[in-house]
C-alpha cells in the first residue's frame, strides 16, 4: 500500500547571528514589545540593568500591533539600523 | 529575546524552522503578565545573566 | 522515498511537486498504525491516505495540485491543494467535500483572521466553520438536531481535516507550537451548516453579498461553547437578555467578535415579533456589557481598550462607564441552528482578549473577482 504524506516541509533554512558585541559600555538598546500585559514593564526592567551596569541608553521602543505575528519588516529594518542590540519577547 | 519557561519548547520549535536552531533564549520564570514591580526586577536581573554572556559570545 | 512523476492519463493530476510516498503493509490496521506511529494523527485512527483517495479527492477541484492556497505567516510553511487533500482523506472526506475545505483554509490565509495567533496561543481558540447556502445540502451537511455533535459525516470530518492540515502541514502541534492552556473540543472538530428551513433571515451567503446560487464558508476563530438556555422567555428582549449576559460573562468579555447560534424555538420568537437580524444585534450589543468597575474590580481593564472601543470611531450605541462586548452589533454574526425542539441557542466567543482575530468568509467552489 502507498500512502501520500500529509506533511510538508519548509523551504531550506540556514540564518546567521549577528556578530558579538565587543562590550556592553555605551551601547543603545532596543525594545520590541509584543502588546501582551507587563511585556513592556519587562523589557525595560532588563534594559535598566544595561542602562545602569554599562552605561547603555534605550534608543527606542518598537510595538507590534499583533503579538502573534511576526514583527513587521519595517520595524525590524528599523531596529536594525537604529541599536546595538533588540530585547524583545515571546509569547506570554 | 526572551520567554518564559512554559514557551521555551515553543521558541525552539521556531527557531529550527526558521534555519537557527541554536539561537540562544534568555529563559524565565512564568507568567509575566500578572507579576508585581518587585516580581518584574527579580526576573530581569536573571535574563540580565544570561544575556551578557549571548551577546558577547562569551 | 521522493516521486515525481507525470500523469499517466488525463484522470491522474500532474505532480509537479515531490509527493513523498510511503511503502508500508498491504494491511489496512498497519496502515493506521503507521499513520499513529508516525505523529499525523490527532489521537484517533485516520483514514490511510491512499494514492486513489486523494487523487479522487483533487478531481474536485480545477487548480493544479501544487497550487498554494494558505502560508504561515510566522514560519513560511504552506498549504497546498495536494497537502490539504491527503490531509481530506485523512479525516474521512468524501471527495465532495473538499472544496468546503479549500475555500475554507483560503478564508483563513486573510491576513486579518490570523491562523496562527488563533492556533498557538493559550487562548485555546479552534476554526468554527459555518458553512451557508445550498452546498451544505448537496453534501449532506447537518444544520439541524445535535448541531455541534458527533454524527455527521461532513459536518465531522471537514473540521477534522481543518485539524490535521494545521498540524501536519503548518505543524502546529499541541504542547510545541499550540500552547492552549486548556483548549477545547472543537479543536478535534467544530463545523456547522447555517440551517435554511424555518430560516427567516437572509442567509449568512447572501448577507455576505455573494452571487444567488453561491454558497460560502466563514471562518471564526472560536473559543469555547456556551450553552444558553431559556425555556420561559417568550418575548425577543427576554430571549436576547439571556444571550447577552453570556456574552458578558466576566471570562468572556473583551472587544473581540461572536458567534451566536439561535435556536428555532427561540429564533420563532424574533421572527414572529419582526426582529431582523440588525435588531438582534443591536440589542445584544446594547447589552452584553460590563461597568468599568466591575472590569477593575476582576483585574480585567484596560484603558487602551477602553479608548479603543469609546474613542475617536467609538460605535454611537457604546455606553459611557461601560465595556461593551465587541465594538459594533455586526461584530455579532447571528444565524439559525439547531433541532426543532429545545429552548437552548448557544454563545460562541472570540479567541484573544482583543481583536486577534477577524472572521472572514469565501465562496465554496468559485472565484468571484479574482484578479
Amino acid at each position: 500500500m502507498q500512502l501520500y504524506d500529509p506533511t510538508t516541509s519548509g523551504p531550506q533554512r540556514e540564518l546567521l547571528r549577528a556578530p558579538p558585541l565587543t562590550s556592553l559600555d555605551g551601547k543603545t538598546i532596543g525594545i520590541l514589545e509584543n502588546g501582551k500585559l507587563n511585556a513592556t514593564e519587562m523589557l525595560r526592567e532588563l534594559a535598566r540593568l544595561f542602562e545602569d551596569r554599562h552605561g547603555c541608553k534605550v534608543h527606542a521602543a518598537y510595538s507590534k500591533s499583533n503579538a502573534s505575528a511576526p514583527a513587521p519588516a519595517q520595524i525590524l529594518k528599523k531596529a536594525a539600523d537604529e541599536v546595538d542590540f533588540l530585547i524583545t519577547g515571546l509569547g506570554d | 529575546m526572551l520567554c518564559t519557561e512554559p514557551f521555551e519548547v515553543t521558541a525552539r520549535n521556531i527557531a529550527r524552522v526558521l534555519g537557527l536552531p541554536s539561537y540562544p533564549f534568555l529563559r524565565v520564570q512564568h507568567p509575566i503578565g500578572s507579576c508585581t514591580l518587585p516580581e518584574l526586577e527579580a526576573r530581569a536581573q536573571v535574563a540580565y545573566e544570561q544575556a551578557v554572556p549571548i551577546l558577547l559570545r562569551a | 522515498m521522493t516521486l515525481s512523476r507525470p500523469a499517466k492519463d488525463a484522470g491522474e493530476p500532474f505532480m509537479s511537486i515531490a509527493a513523498r510516498i510511503h511503502e508500508v503493509p498491504d494491511n489496512l490496521l498497519a496502515a493506521i498504525d503507521y499513520c499513529y506511529e508516525k505523529g499525523w494523527t490527532d489521537g484517533l485512527p485516520v483514514v490511510p491516505p491512499t494514492l486513489e483517495r486523494v487523487h479522487a479527492t483533487l478531481e474536485h477541484e480545477g487548480r493544479p495540485p501544487e497550487t498554494v492556497i494558505a502560508t504561515h505567516p510566522a514560519t513560511g510553511l504552506e498549504l497546498s491543494l495536494h497537502a490539504a487533500a491527503v490531509n481530506a482523506v485523512m479525516a474521512g472526506c468524501l471527495p465532495e467535500y473538499f472544496p468546503v475545505l479549500v475555500a475554507a483554509f483560503e478564508a483563513m490565509d486573510k491576513p486579518d483572521f490570523n491562523f496562527h495567533g488563533s492556533t498557538a496561543s493559550t487562548g485555546g481558540s479552534a476554526p468554527l466553520l459555518i458553512v451557508s447556502g445550498g452546498y451544505a445540502d448537496d453534501i449532506g451537511m447537518n444544520a439541524d438536531v445535535n448541531l455541534f455533535g458527533p454524527g455527521n459525516r461532513a459536518n465531522a470530518t471537514i473540521g477534522r481535516a481543518v485539524r490535521l492540515i494545521l498540524r501536519n502541514v503548518f505543524q502546529m502541534v499541541p504542547g510545541i507550537s499550540d500552547k492552549s492552556t486548556q483548549g477545547h473540543p472543537g479543536k478535534y472538530s467544530f463545523c456547522i451548516a447555517e440551517r435554511m428551513r424555518g430560516n427567516p433571515w437572509p442567509l449568512l451567503c447572501e448577507a455576505q453579498g455573494y452571487p444567488k446560487g453561491v454558497s460560502s464558508v466563514t471562518v471564526f476563530a472560536a473559543g469555547g461553547f456556551c450553552n444558553v438556555e431559556n425555556h420561559g422567555g417568550n418575548t425577543p428582549q427576554q430571549v436576547l437578555s439571556s444571550i447577552a449576559d453570556a456574552m458578558a460573562s466576566y471570562g468572556c468579555i473583551t472587544l473581540g467578535q461572536s458567534v451566536v447560534i439561535l435556536a428555532p424555538e427561540h429564533m420563532r420568537i424574533l421572527a414572529d415579533a419582526g426582529w431582523s437580524r440588525e435588531e438582534a444585534q443591536t440589542y445584544l450589543f446594547m447589552h452584553a456589557k460590563r461597568s468599568v468597575e466591575g472590569m477593575r474590580a476582576v483585574g480585567k481593564y484596560r484603558a487602551s481598550e477602553y479608548e479603543k472601543q469609546h474613542g475617536a470611531h467609538a460605535h454611537q450605541l457604546v455606553e459611557t462607564g461601560y465595556v461593551h462586548r465587541g465594538l459594533a452589533p455586526e461584530d455579532i454574526l447571528m444565524t439559525l441552528g439547531g433541532g426543532d425542539a429545545g429552548g437552548h441557542s448557544c454563545f460562541i466567543p472570540s479567541w484573544s482578549r482583543g481583536r486577534g482575530s477577524i472572521m472572514q468568509h469565501k465562496p465554496i467552489g468559485v472565484c468571484i473577482d479574482c484578479n
